[in-house]
């Protein structure tokens, strides 16, 4: 084999193949991916459902990729001043972009998910009454646990329900009442359809389609892909009604197992040398909760299915830099981060900002307020303290407020 | 062809068959000849003094990052960036992290360009090229050498950060059971293994971008350019993939799975992530690889 043998169109001819053989298998993994999932057993809209919601929880460990595009102003640069580039991993940077996560859970009450940044992660660990998350940027450890009576009193109340000691009057329900409930108030306010089967994180699935029979909210559509084999949802997309081609929010494996994930997975170990931040988390007492039963609530709701609105009412003034220079002087925040939130509550010039600096990216101007405007829901907040909140158009809001 | 004719010139030892005569347009490739060139090749890159200065410049790094957090640390965890660089002073293992993840972005490129760009060009423009093409090896073999001794280079380099790291390590802070991303704590034994994955996967990284410097090589005789191109090549990759606008090739960039070295260091590894990686890298090596014999072949080059 000398070079004269080697013609000049051969010689060229190489890299065009070797080019086009790398970008027809680059092209041809997510047609694999979602290719069509072909023939499964025929089966109902309502029946997939029902089916769903009895589904056994599945042990499972797998990769959950979250994409959010709800055509806010550019929140990339204000998630990003607050929370450093996005090679960390943070849970802020979920408002927009991707996120890739890990998910392992053993179905019944421990589970573990991390939050993947380039060279960090964010784990949440979750087990039974307590839980703990762990920042690798900055070796942080916070351990969220009942106080030792609430502690006594759940495994009391265990107890109580495993010895059968409750019991419900008129009868426990029974999954097909529950079952019908349900899709009578489904149907209520939606249509529920299935759509062509697909293949997610390589499983063949059903594609439930869920389309509110309002026409004047924001949701277009909802559609959820379910694992035929174990009836667990694989994958949840939100679209917009302005937005066909792509889903405002869509959240779904990439890559599933159905396996018992690893005891190592599962079991929280604090490193050496990390600071553990401890949390109480107050159960409320039994006065408590027959108090609040009767305490006016501070949210009030208009609308139906749909097309409801939330009403709260803050306090004014209370939308203030404050939130910042409070996260400033939290404890268990990094100097430089403290330093940065500072910066960012105080301003350029040094005086205290105006929350309406921030604001003012993200909401525009209405009469007698602002409004936050995004694919999928419409925030007011007005001069008078109250906040709307709805998947309804802003003009919606505004004319409820009146 | 029978053994006969195509007995090599290059032989040391003395030939029975004196009736071969030497024609450099009939000789056919051997392999004793091919592996001898890549020998050469071998001694001639990692024998150079240049080469060697370059190294040892690379080995101090891990040296200088670990000394300065000796004598700065100001605690734990108290200087930011990711947590494997706070963790050194704690584990004298991350140094060897610590100093792949800081050499990355600039220097182990330059060092790639330096190596690739100079394989051909640097023959060409010396004007000891010509003699090589003279060898009784096919030019595809040649190439295959000059790739070869590129990617030795790299790979001396991504080794002597990570020893020189491991032993700074161990001897300013100790090495110790490792705490991954995730928080778990494993045992020093399999963190040394989980380190070497991170250190082969670095290694792997850089080989479409030898690949690239290579196809460059083969274009100028001067080897300054083909390094610049290189270097230029490996920035641009990094400014394309900061850019959001472009999420959608983002995948597909050069330098884009550069830092999935992290999945090693998560509790479990995954692989997919590791093969995505590598998988780019395999493109780029095929395409301007392949691009880069295109090129080397041709008659043209005789210089």
């Amino acid at each position: 084999m000398t070079t004269a043998t080697v013609s000049r169109h051969t010689r060229w001819a190489v890299p065009g193949i070797a080019a086009a053989v790398v970008v027809a298998g680059f092209a041809v993994q997510p047609l694999l991916a979602s290719a069509d999932a072909g023939d499964l057993p025929a089966i109902s809209a309502d029946q997939l459902l029902v089916e769903v919601l009895e589904a056994e929880p599945q042990p499972l460990s797998g990769t959950v990729v979250y994409t959010a595009d709800l055509g806010l102003p550019d929140l990339s640069e204000i998630t990003k001043a607050v929370s450093g580039p996005a090679l960390t991993a943070d849970p802020a940077n979920l408002l927009a972009g991707t996120s890739t996560l890990r998910v392992w859970t053993d179905a019944d009450a421990r589970s573990r998910v991390t939050l993947q940044g380039t060279t960090s992660e964010f784990s949440v660990v979750h087990d039974r009454t307590q839980a703990w998350t762990y920042s690798s940027a900055d070796g942080a450890v916070v351990h969220y646990a009942l106080s030792e009576t609430d502690q006594a009193r759940v495994a009391q109340l265990q107890a109580l329900v495993e010895a059968g000691a409750f019991t419900v009057p008129g009868g426990m329900p029974t999954p097909t009442t529950v079952a019908d409930d349900l899709l009578a108030q489904v149907g209520e306010h939606s249509t529920l359809s299935l759509d062509a089967n697909v293949k997610v994180a390589g499983r063949s699935a059903y594609q439930l389609v869920l389309t509110p029979t309002s026409t004047t909210t924001l949701v277009g559509r909802v559609t959820v892909a379910v694992d035929a084999q174990t009836r667990t949802p694989l994958q949840v997309a939100v679209w917009s009604r302005a937005d066909t081609q792509s889903p405002a929010l869509q959240v779904g494996f990439t890559d599933v197992r159905f396996a018992m994930p690893s005891e190592q997975v599962l079991t929280w170990s604090t490193p050496a040398g990390a600071t553990v931040k401890e949390v109480t988390i107050p159960l409320p007492s039994d006065t408590e909760l027959a108090g609040a039963e009767h305490a006016a609530p501070a949210v009030s709701v208009t609308g139906t299915g749909w097309d409801q609105v939330l009403t709260l009412t803050v306090p004014a003034g209370a939308l203030d830099a404050q939130d910042l220079t409070a996260l400033a002087t939290a404890p268990g925040i990094m100097p430089e981060k403290a330093q940065e939130y500072a910066q960012i509550a105080q301003g350029p010039h040094g005086a205290a900002v105006d929350p309406s600096a921030l604001l003012d990216q993200l909401s525009t101007p209405v009469a007698g307020g602002r409004v936050i405007s995004s694919a999928l829901l419409s925030v007011l907040l007005l001069d008078d303290g109250r906040v709307l909140l709805g998947a309804v158009p802003p003009a919606t809001l505004v004319n409820l407020a009146g | 062809m029978s053994p006969a004719e195509s007995v090599s010139s290059v032989r040391s030892e003395p030939e029975a068959q004196p009736e071969s005569s030497i024609q450099p347009e009939r000789w056919a490739p051997r392999r004793g000849a091919t592996l001898r060139l890549i020998g050469a090749e071998l001694r001639l890159v990692l024998g150079r003094r240049r080469n060697q200065v370059l190294i040892a410049g690379l080995g101090t790094m891990p040296l200088l990052i670990g000394l300065v957090l000796y004598f700065t640390s100001g605690g734990p965890h108290g200087d930011g960036g990711p947590g494997f660089i706070a963790q050194v002073t704690q584990n004298g293992l991350f140094l060897v992290v610590s100093a792949l993840f800081i050499c990355l972005p600039f220097l182990l490129p330059l060092t790639v360009a330096i190596a690739s760009g100079d394989a051909v060009a640097g023959e060409a423009s010396t004007g000891t090229l010509r003699y090589l093409l003279l060898l009784p090896v096919s030019r595809t073999r040649l190439l295959v050498a000059k790739a070869l001794g590129a990617l030795a280079f790299v790979a001396a380099a991504v080794a002597a950060i990570a020893l020189v790291g491991l032993v700074a390590g161990a001897a300013l802070f100790g090495l110790h059971d490792v705490v991954l991303l995730s928080g778990t704590t494993v045992p020093l034994s399999e963190g040394l293994v989980r380190v070497l994955g991170v250190v082969l996967y670095v290694g792997a990284s850089m080989t479409g971008l030898v690949a690239v410097g290579l196809f460059f090589s083969t274009l100028t005789e001067v080897p300054v350019a083909a390094m610049a191109a290189t270097v230029v090549t490996a920035i641009v990759s990094t400014v394309l993939d900061s850019l959001n606008a472009l999420s959608a090739i983002h995948p597909y960039l050069l330098t884009h799975h550069w830092y999935d070295f992290a999945a090693f260091l998560r509790l479990e590894v995954d692989w997919t992530v590791v093969a995505q990686g590598l998988g780019v890298q395999a493109a780029w090596i095929a395409v301007f690889g392949s691009l880069a014999w295109s090129r080397f072949i041709q008659s043209s080059i005789t210089s």
